[in-house]
């Protein structure tokens, strides 16, 4: 039987799109959300740490799986290898409702005016496509404080100095430092540094009928087993849902999107449980599926009119994937900086984040979530055993005696880090692949060992006897905040969509995840991509109630 | 500390005994263990990854890999519904080829080497010296220190991950680092 034709289909249910599904949903807009995966709970999964969403040496518990999905790695000498979700390679986020924000560590970071203006704060940088948003922090303040709110944040900018304005309080008041935390707190403060308690997407007091955070130690990777991280799962998408006007439709693959002669979007084709194919149309489309899957998606949907790909013709779709090019310092401590308190993250520094002498850009300074059991194996110093005795006796030793400082450093965008479709390779559907390829430049590497620096003499306030810094590798950035492949301007032949996040080429057509994101920031990047399913989502109405039907 | 902190406390022991509680009882109901003891490896080639494991986490004042089930685990996650079952002809083939190979150095098959022995051999095959026409004898298309990286690493997730695979039998690893 065929579909009911509906106003708009929203192509995935995490950050973006759950947030786009509920406020189309109460526009009076009726609204199918497609997503790929299904609803992934505690219960299913638990505690168990070799199939989390953080390390997933065995599986990916909350999607997808080994057996349908497939990609395409491309090393920097050009060597094609096929990977599966669980291998790092992959560059995965997840496959639920809720994606990410279901297992994520929950930073809830608004970017700073400078993430905006990037190219104008910064110049030209060699080998990179740098280049400003097309809207500025003003414009989204009002989203980000529309997504703390609906979603929930708890925090207090007024504690960083280098907090960019804004007009209204985080909602909920900023958690606690654990041990390690205070520790961390009262180093940050003898070197110079302005610590202050992370924004957190998660109940530091009941919020929304759901109850307050009890700081088990798995929360980064995992469900949360009292419902007290906030995610689309449990707020914007419940709220779409109980309005009567969005249906979910889970398990549900996305494989096309639909386009007429006139080069209009008339809905998508897909495959449900069973691998039936089957047709929804719709007045408008928004894609949402993350910043592999969405250019996988245009690339896909060629046709006579859009010979490259929807969006493609000036070869942006796909470009400039990016992440964060992560650094930071490892140490090791006399007493226990361990008090059973989760989940770890909590005290960071916007010292770095910008304004460094010679370096473009920076990064925000936090430490890290408790590393489990297993993922604590593959934390050493350089040089020491990676097994026999002495790793074990590391492992008893220090596994409740270390700290972590880690920094999300923001990468300069370049054309050749890239999504690409492989024709030869195909998912379970028949579709092609993501091919995945590219590398950071040195710019990016060098900032690296700038910060790091940072977070080493941070440690050594903080009494850490042994410590060592990281510094990635040159391969390409993407993974959990990927970013920036289809990138929002105002000029169609440099950009793939328009600043309210539609395709240049079609009129109902738009995209609202963290593809649109120019830069990447200098922070985790959820916040903004919620702030910006918001920010997509009011052009949308303010069109729709206007009259304008997107035909 | 306020008191919804500590409540919080509370709430979170609580939830860890009962994740101790669900996962001694999976371990306990694990029909015929003793009785048809391995899925996938035979006895000699359990024999050989028993002294692997416990090379790789030897035993002391908390068990090493051996008596934490590492090879329990293996063997169940490189079978036929299990996690690794890519990995299933790496290990049919690696284990027996590994146990041999030291015959040509140290005179004798691996499982028979002295510990300081066996380290240094394993030493010798992480380092690659074992690499060059390993086909010839009998690791077939695998290259032994690749072998030797993975084994390593399931070892880890053996010992150190969640009981539920097979594994870290009564919470060894999480005892021995006082998380219980
Ligand atoms: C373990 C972990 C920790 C993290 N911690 C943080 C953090 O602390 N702070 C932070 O800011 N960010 C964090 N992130 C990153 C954050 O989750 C992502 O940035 C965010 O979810 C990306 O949003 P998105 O809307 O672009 O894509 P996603 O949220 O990934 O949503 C895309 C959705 O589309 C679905 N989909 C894809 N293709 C199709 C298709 N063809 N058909 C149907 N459905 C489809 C997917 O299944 C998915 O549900 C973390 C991520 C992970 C995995
Ligand atoms: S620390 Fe635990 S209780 Fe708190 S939000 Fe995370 S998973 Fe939930």
């Amino acid at each position: 039987m065929a579909n009911k034709h509906v106003n708009a289909i929203v192509v995935g249910s995490g950050a973006g799109g759950g947030v786009v599904a509920k406020e189309l949903s109460y526009a009076g807009l009726s609204v199918v959300l497609f997503e790929r995966g299904g609803w992934a709970k505690y219960d299913d999964h638990g505690d168990d740490e070799l199939t989390a969403q953080r390390s997933f040496p065995l599986a990916c518990f909350f999607g997808p799986d080994n057996e349908r999905y497939r990609r395409v790695a491309v090393d920097r000498q050009g060597n094609k290898r096929i990977v599966y979700p669980n291998d790092w390679a992959y560059h995965n986020i997840a496959a639920c409702v809720g994606s990410g924000t279901v297992s994520y560590g929950a930073m809830a970071w608004r970017f700073m005016e400078e993430d905006f203006t990037m190219k104008s704060t910064y110049g030209d940088v060699e080998g990179s496509t740098l280049e400003d948003w097309p809207i500025t922090y003003a414009d989204l303040e009002p989203y980000y404080e529309k997504a703390e709110w609906e979603i929930g944040v708890a925090g207090d900018d007024y504690q960083n100095p280098f907090a960019p304005w804004r007009n209204k309080p985080h909602p909920m008041p900023p958690f606690p430092h654990n041990r390690e935390g205070k520790l961390l707190e009262e180093a940050a403060k003898k070197v110079g540094y302005h610590p202050f308690s992370i924004p957190m997407l998660r109940n530091s007091k009941e919020f929304d009928g759901r109850s307050a955070c009890i700081h088990v130690l798995n929360c980064v990777g995992f469900a949360c087993p009292v419902d007290a991280k906030n995610g689309t799962q449990n707020t914007v998408i419940p709220k779409a849902i109980e309005t009567g006007n969005c249906e979910l439709r889970i398990h549900s693959q996305v494989v096309k999107v639909l386009t007429d002669k006139s080069g209009r979007a008339t809905g998508v084709e897909y495959f449900d449980k069973n691998d039936n194919k089957h047709v929804q149309t719709a007045d408008i489309v928004i894609l949402a599926a993350s910043a592999t899957e969405t250019p996988r998606l245009l690339l896909n949907s060629a046709t006579n009119l859009f010979p490259n790909g929807i969006g493609n013709r000036h070869d942006w779709v796909g470009r400039n994937l990016q992440g964060h090019a992560y650094c930071g310092a490892d140490g090791l401590f006399e007493d226990e900086t361990f008090d059973g308190t989760g989940p770890g993250a909590s005290v960071a520094v916007c010292d770095f984040a910008h304004n460094n002498p010679g370096i473009k850009g920076g990064a925000m300074l936090a430490n890290d979530f408790i590393k489990l059991p297993y993922a604590y194996t593959g934390t050493r110093p350089p040089g020491a055993a990676r097994w026999g005795r002495e790793h074990k006796d590391f492992q008893k030793n220090y596994f409740k005696r270390n700290a972590s400082i880690r920094g999300p450093v923001q990468e300069m965008p370049n054309f050749e880090s890239r999504v690409e479709v492989d024709p030869d390779v195909v998912d379970h559907w028949g579709m092609p692949v993501a091919k995945i390829s590219g590398f950071k430049l040195d710019e990016d590497i060098r900032t690296a060992e700038f910060i790091a620096d940072k977070a080493e003499k941070w440690l050594e306030a903080a009494g850490a006897y042994n410590i060592w810094k990281s510094i990635p590798g040159t391969g390409v950035s993407g993974g959990q905040h990927q970013a920036g492949t289809c990138r929002m301007g105002n000029d169609p032949q440099t950009s793939v969509t328009d600043k309210y996040g539609r395709i240049h080429d079609v009129d109902n057509l738009f995209i609202a995840d963290g593809s649109l994101h120019v830069t990447n920031g200098s922070f985790n990047p959820v916040l903004t991509i919620m702030a910006l399913g918001y920010w997509v989502s009011d052009y949308i109405v303010k069109e729709w109630k206007g009259g304008n039907r997107f035909r | 500390m306020d008191k919804n902190f500590k409540d919080a406390i509370n709430r979170r022991k609580f939830l860890k005994i009962s994740a101790l509680w669900t996962g001694g009882a999976c371990i306990i109901t694990i029909p015929g263990f003793t009785a048809t003891p391995y899925r996938t490896l035979g006895r000699s080639e359990a024999e050989i990854m028993d002294a692997l494991a416990d090379a790789i986490i030897p035993p002391g004042e908390y068990a090493g890999g051996k008596d934490a089930w590492v090879t329990r685990f293996i063997d169940q996650q490189i079978s036929s519904n299990g996690y690794l079952q890519h990995d299933h002809d790496l290990y049919k083939t690696c284990l027996p080829a590994m146990n041999n190979d030291s015959r040509g150095e140290f005179g004798t098959i691996f499982t028979e080497l002295d510990e300081n022995y066996q380290t240094e051999y394993l030493q010798a095959i992480e380092a690659g010296h074992y690499n060059s026409g390993a086909a010839t004898r009998g690791w077939g298309n695998f290259t032994p220190s690749a072998f030797f990286n993975t084994m390593r690493n399931h070892c880890m997730m053996g010992y150190y991950g969640s009981p539920i695979h097979g594994g870290n039998r009564d919470y060894v690893s999480f005892r021995m680092i006082s998380l219980f």
